[in-house]
């Protein structure tokens, strides 16, 4: 139940960005579907492993190769799917948290909490890279043989 | 002889401003660097001409060279305001392709770019709206109440309109990003305190997300990694900057209700 739930909101996440980011009409669906599963996979890897940059991570890992095979599927840019895609997984409240610790002096607080917000933007900048790589590699070998 | 010489080096540069003209529109509107690079070096080598295509395109700016005959012709292009649309990234894309493949006019293509980017695509009420609604299902995420929700959706409705005029008087994106997560938490506390909404911290995580410059840090990290140092180290200096606005106004507003003000 509490999966369908986290899917649910995190598909209406995605498709507000989609939108807000004017995506085309006809990619605002699978852009929200790609968000949702990410989301989703990111949840259940942070429960299992209790590290919330691993799921990071993977769930950045499944947008980029989502929305990589979307992409080839529909003839569309790969970003077009991405960028909406991981807008759920920002750590937007990383920074805020880190912010709210700096105004009250919690300086040790602010250093733990912003080391992780900047590793979090790394992990989804990873994930995302070793897809798209994945799928240039794939292209190729496809176009030599 | 010469007329048609003369014609060619003519063509040639309208070919070479073409390309530039879709390589700005889609660095305009948030495409990545390597991306901009293909299609201006696909727009210039699909006419027969032209010998040799370096483009190097940085965030900020595009540089072509393009030599045909026993010429080298550079165009320079600043590119300065950067916003995120991804639908004309996507039709500038499928354009160049089908320019690459059929023999289109140049003037043709050009008149095409131009309809392109006057293309407004969403109304701005549709847009805001639905990203409130983004806002509000994002505090949800977090565990926020459905009067948190609420809140979110009214708050982050009030910020991006404020944020929406204040784009149109072209000022910095530094103070307008500043000023919305400023009204953000001022909102978020002022609510609180009415009675609507329990935590004020999930109100304003939802409220700041349409601002924060997630795509911007991902890119730059990317692009880092990827090799492209310039575009890189820019993505992330803008990254940096808005993030700090964003901080700047709602560490302000909180100093101010900590204090025991509001």
């Amino acid at each position: 139940m509490e999966i369908i739930k986290q899917f649910f909101f995190s598909f209406i996440c995605t498709i507000g960005f989609a939108i807000f980011f004017s995506i085309p009409k006809n990619s605002i669906l699978k852009s929200g579907i790609t968000g949702a599963i990410g989301w989703v996979i990111y949840i259940q890897i942070t429960n299992i492993f209790s590290s919330t940059i691993l799921g990071i991570f993977c769930g950045a890992l499944t947008v980029g190769i989502l929305g990589e095979m979307l992409a080839r599927n529909s003839k569309k840019p790969a970003t077009v799917f991405i960028i909406p895609g991981i807008v759920p997984l920002v750590p937007g409240s990383g920074m805020y948290y880190t912010m709210l610790a700096i105004t009250e002096k919690r300086f040790n607080d602010a250093a733990n909490i912003g080391t992780e917000t900047i590793f979090i933007a790394v992990a989804i900048a990873m994930g995302i890279i070793i897809s798209s790589s994945l799928s240039k590699s794939i292209k190729r070998v496809k176009n030599k043989s | 002889m010469v007329d048609n010489l003369e014609n060619e080096k003519k063509e040639t540069k309208e070919l070479l401003s073409l390309a530039i003209l879709a390589g700005s529109i889609m660095l305009k509107n948030g495409a990545e660097t390597y991306r901009v690079e293909d299609t201006v070096n696909r727009i210039c080598k699909s006419r027969k001409k032209t010998k040799y295509v370096e483009s190097f395109v940085t965030p900020t700016g595009i540089f072509v060279s393009l030599e045909y005959g026993n010429e080298i012709m550079t165009y320079v292009q600043r590119i300065k305001t950067i916003k995120i649309d991804l639908n004309k990234i996507d039709m500038i894309n499928n354009f160049s392709r089908k320019f690459a493949e059929s023999d289109l006019s140049i003037e043709e293509g050009i008149n095409e770019l131009k309809k392109i980017d006057k293309i407004t695509g969403y109304e701005n009420t549709i847009k805001i709206l639905w990203g409130s609604l983004a806002a509000g299902f994002f505090s949800l995420l977090f565990g926020a109440n459905l009067w948190d929700f609420m809140a979110s959706f009214m708050v982050t409705i009030f910020v991006l309109i404020f944020t929406t005029k204040l784009c149109k008087f072209n000022i910095t994106f530094f103070i307008s990003n500043f000023c919305g997560a400023a009204i953000a938490s001022a909102l978020s506390i002022l609510l609180v305190k009415i009675g609507l909404g329990e935590n004020v911290d999930k109100i304003i995580i939802g409220a700041i997300m349409p601002l924060v410059p997630g795509v911007a840090i991902t890119n730059a990290i990317r692009d880092t990694m990827s090799g492209d140092f310039i575009s890189g180290l820019s993505r992330g200096m803008e990254a940096i900057v808005i993030a700090l606005s964003i901080a700047f106004g709602v560490g302000l507003v909180l100093k101010i209700y900590f204090k025991g003000v509001i």
